[in-house]
């Protein structure tokens, strides 16, 4: 029996094998995203594009200023909700938890409709068509309002009470408040701005401009660093509240930093997207099982990569390459992402012991 | 080795703050010492406060008088890191996270000793290593948590504490999901570690047997929350055991240290035969139905143990004749049909 010194030597085998695979997976992806869609480049062109050489304009323009900013976009956004997926589910161990659970996308949302619904209700909803970017950053704004006013209104109670199972429930609670006064709004507001809320609320990874892209881009890549910052913690809360606390873990501090840090992630990705489902409960459940661990130093990366390969994979999917039709993104990732709830809910024998509470 | 002890409580008063109405208590006065390497076992019905001063010993909630003391230092006073190298905790649910292996439970074990990333250095390694060997689950190592028994879960979860080098460990009911063997072997592993390693253990249990054949001490709290301790042997003669937990029909026999069930009495009995282990469940049998030995020579069955080679038999003497019985079953059923049930004698 071998088991001095590190003992996971077939785990730490696969990780070292898999990690380049995904990130391979990642970059072929991340390609493909550029060149396929209504109109698809070839890839001699995109090697000639990269070396400096003669290409059709349009194809130059198609790539630099619509394909590369949306490939970046999906792949931070991807990499960002399954990551804050990942830390609601460790948080509440509750394998159903999703980056939204606190209400963070619910204040977006609520701050988004009360921009392009009010302003419709008052006659300005051609703002939007007008002012194409000036309307888009103030959308970006209204949902990054709403989400951290959502943020707060959490840190604060969560103050106060002890359980972490109240805060889920205020979490759904707010929620539900926000969606009341959302659909209020649509009660009030004319069809085109409340055609345009139906269409924000599909999500989309196109609608960030190259002027976004730096501020996007920062935020999330500092959730990142923060969520790596965090694994010993997390691993501790795979144990429960009780013995992380035992552990010497600064319980109070340490959720503080995850309800933010989530709410950043899925607040910055809702303001720029979307609200985008599925991808932040499905890729960490993708994730565990890939790797075979609930490690969160394997985790954390594996999911910021995982989650950039499953939301290039819609993104691809949804613009249906070769047509000029434009799926709804949240349905392409619910279609990918139900199947996969479905397989954990139907596994939960197994899996279902490791998540009780 | 410094022998100061480890854990003192000072006029401990335990409970409830509440912040509406006055403080709910529990118990209080409480003055108690651990010394090290001592196993104490805290016993005492359900309600009386047992989780509550565990959870005053450990800090998780505040004293509403006294003080709690951890190695020489009032248990507010210490850092959260510095207290987690001191008191390692075992509580009554297993945890059951999946996709954790018993090595990676075990190594959060070392999480006050290891770098931001808690990274496992060489001699991490080792103590993950030997903490699972010393519990005896050093087969369990690349095995899931979800794939464990409860026994082995419960192991896993001593080794991790074990594998936080604390001073003291404190257990909350670590046996209440197991069965007997179980039960015993967790005591067994607990008794080494104080006796090898010079760690002091408290544990709160039910199983008053098991307390009472392990431990170095009972702290014993009783219904009105006032606590007894002292060493088991000790608290028995002294009678304390039977007012402490004696309930309307369950009484407490001090010669054999446990609980009994009182039963009809039926009748008495004589019985011959060589001290054996089949004697004493014989014994027990007919005390079970309802027979105690007769005082004189007057009794109402007689019984005589034979043995042919590895065949025990029972001869069965009584006023109607006499019955030869090759099992305890049968002798049981030869008694029950001349003193049926609901027939008193007295």
């Amino acid at each position: 029996m071998n088991i001095s010194g590190s003992d996971n030597g077939d785990s730490m085998k696969r990780i070292a094998v898999l990690i380049p695979v995904i990130l391979g997976v990642l970059i072929i992806l991340f390609i493909l995203d550029l060149l396929a869609g209504s109109v698809n480049i070839p890839i001699e062109a995109f090697f000639k594009m990269l070396t400096g050489g003669e290409v059709k304009e349009t194809w130059l323009n198609i790539f630099w200023d619509w394909r590369l900013p949306k490939a970046i976009t999906a792949v931070f956004a991807g990499g960002a909700l399954a990551l804050a997926g990942l830390l609601m589910q460790t948080f509440f161990r509750n394998p159903l938890a999703d980056p939204y659970i606190l209400g963070i996308s619910s204040g977006a949302s609520l701050g988004v409709a009360l921009v392009m619904l009010s302003a419709g209700a008052m006659g300005a909803g051609a703002i939007f068509a007008t002012f194409g970017f000036i309307g888009d950053l103030s959308i970006s704004v209204a949902a990054i309002i709403g989400s951290f006013a959502v943020l707060a209104l959490i840190l604060a109670i969560s103050s106060k009470i002890q359980s972490n199972i109240t805060i889920l429930i205020l979490g759904i609670m707010v929620s539900y408040i926000s969606s009341a006064l959302v659909t209020i709004l649509l009660q009030f507001s004319d069809e085109s701005s409340m055609h345009s809320y139906t269409a924000w609320t599909f999500g989309s990874f196109s609608g960030v401009t190259w002027g976004q892209i730096p501020i996007m881009t920062c935020l999330l890549l500092f959730g990142f660093i923060l969520s790596i910052c965090s694994v010993k913690s997390l691993n501790a809360l795979l144990l429960g509240e009780q013995y992380a606390e035992s552990l010497g873990m600064n319980y109070r501090r340490t959720r503080t930093i995850i309800i933010t840090n989530t709410a950043l992630m899925a607040g910055v990705v809702t303001a720029f997207c979307g609200p985008i489902g599925f991808l932040g409960i499905a890729v960490p459940h993708l994730c565990r099982a890939l790797f075979v661990t609930a490690d969160h130093r394997i985790l954390v990366p594996a999911c910021i990569i995982v989650g950039g390969i499953i939301s290039l994979c819609t993104d691809i999917i949804s613009h249906l390459p070769g047509t000029d039709i434009v799926l709804p993104l949240n349905a392409i990732t619910a279609l990918f992402g139900a199947p996969v709830v479905i397989w954990v809910i139907v596994r939960g024998t197994k899996f279902g012991r490791g998540v009780t509470t | 080795m410094n022998q100061s002890p480890i854990l003192v409580c000072k006029n401990l008063t335990i409970g409830y703050n509440s912040q509406k109405s006055a403080a709910k208590e529990v118990s209080k006065n409480l003055n108690l010492t651990l010394k090290r390497g001592e196993l104490v076992c805290l016993i005492g019905p359900n309600g009386s406060g047992k989780s509550t001063l565990i959870r005053t010993i450990t800090g998780i909630q505040p004293a509403i008088d006294g003080e709690v003391w951890l190695c020489n230092k009032r248990i507010e006073e210490h850092s959260s890191d510095e207290k987690a190298k001191t008191l390692s905790v075992v509580l009554t649910n297993p945890v059951s996270a999946g996709y954790l292996t018993a090595y990676d439970i075990v190594a959060l074990g070392r999480f006050p000793y290891t770098n931001w990333a808690g990274r496992l250095s060489e001699s991490d390694n080792l103590i993950v290593t030997s903490a699972l060997m010393s519990v005896g689950a050093g087969n369990l190592t690349r095995r899931f948590m979800h794939e464990m028994s409860d026994g082995e879960r419960q192991k896993v979860m001593i080794a991790r504490a074990l594998a936080q080098e604390p001073e003291m460990m404190v257990l909350d009911e670590p046996t209440a999901f197991l069965d007997l063997p179980h039960k015993i072997e967790t005591m067994r592993i607990l008794r080494n570690v104080a006796q090898k390693t010079g760690k002091s253990i408290l544990l709160s249990t039910h199983d008053l047997n098991l307390a009472i054949r392990c431990a170095d001490q009972l702290w014993i709290i009783d219904r009105n929350g006032k606590m007894i301790s002292g060493v088991p042997e000790d608290l028995i003669l002294s009678g304390i055991f039977g007012s402490a937990f004696e309930i309307e029909g369950v009484s407490f026999d001090s010669i054999r240290g446990e609980f009994t069930i009182p039963v009809q009495k039926k009748g008495t009995f004589t019985f011959t035969g060589t001290e054996s282990v089949e004697r004493i469940w014989t014994l027990c049998a007919l005390e079970r139905i309802g027979f105690t030995p007769a005082d004189g020579d007057e009794s109402d069955i007689t019984l005589t143990l034979e043995k042919n080679g590895d065949k025990p038999a029972w001869l069965l003497t009584h006023a109607g004749g006499e019955n030869r019985c090759e099992s305890i079953c049968k002798l049981v059923e030869s008694i029950s049909y001349l003193y049926p049930a609901g027939d008193d004698l007295n």
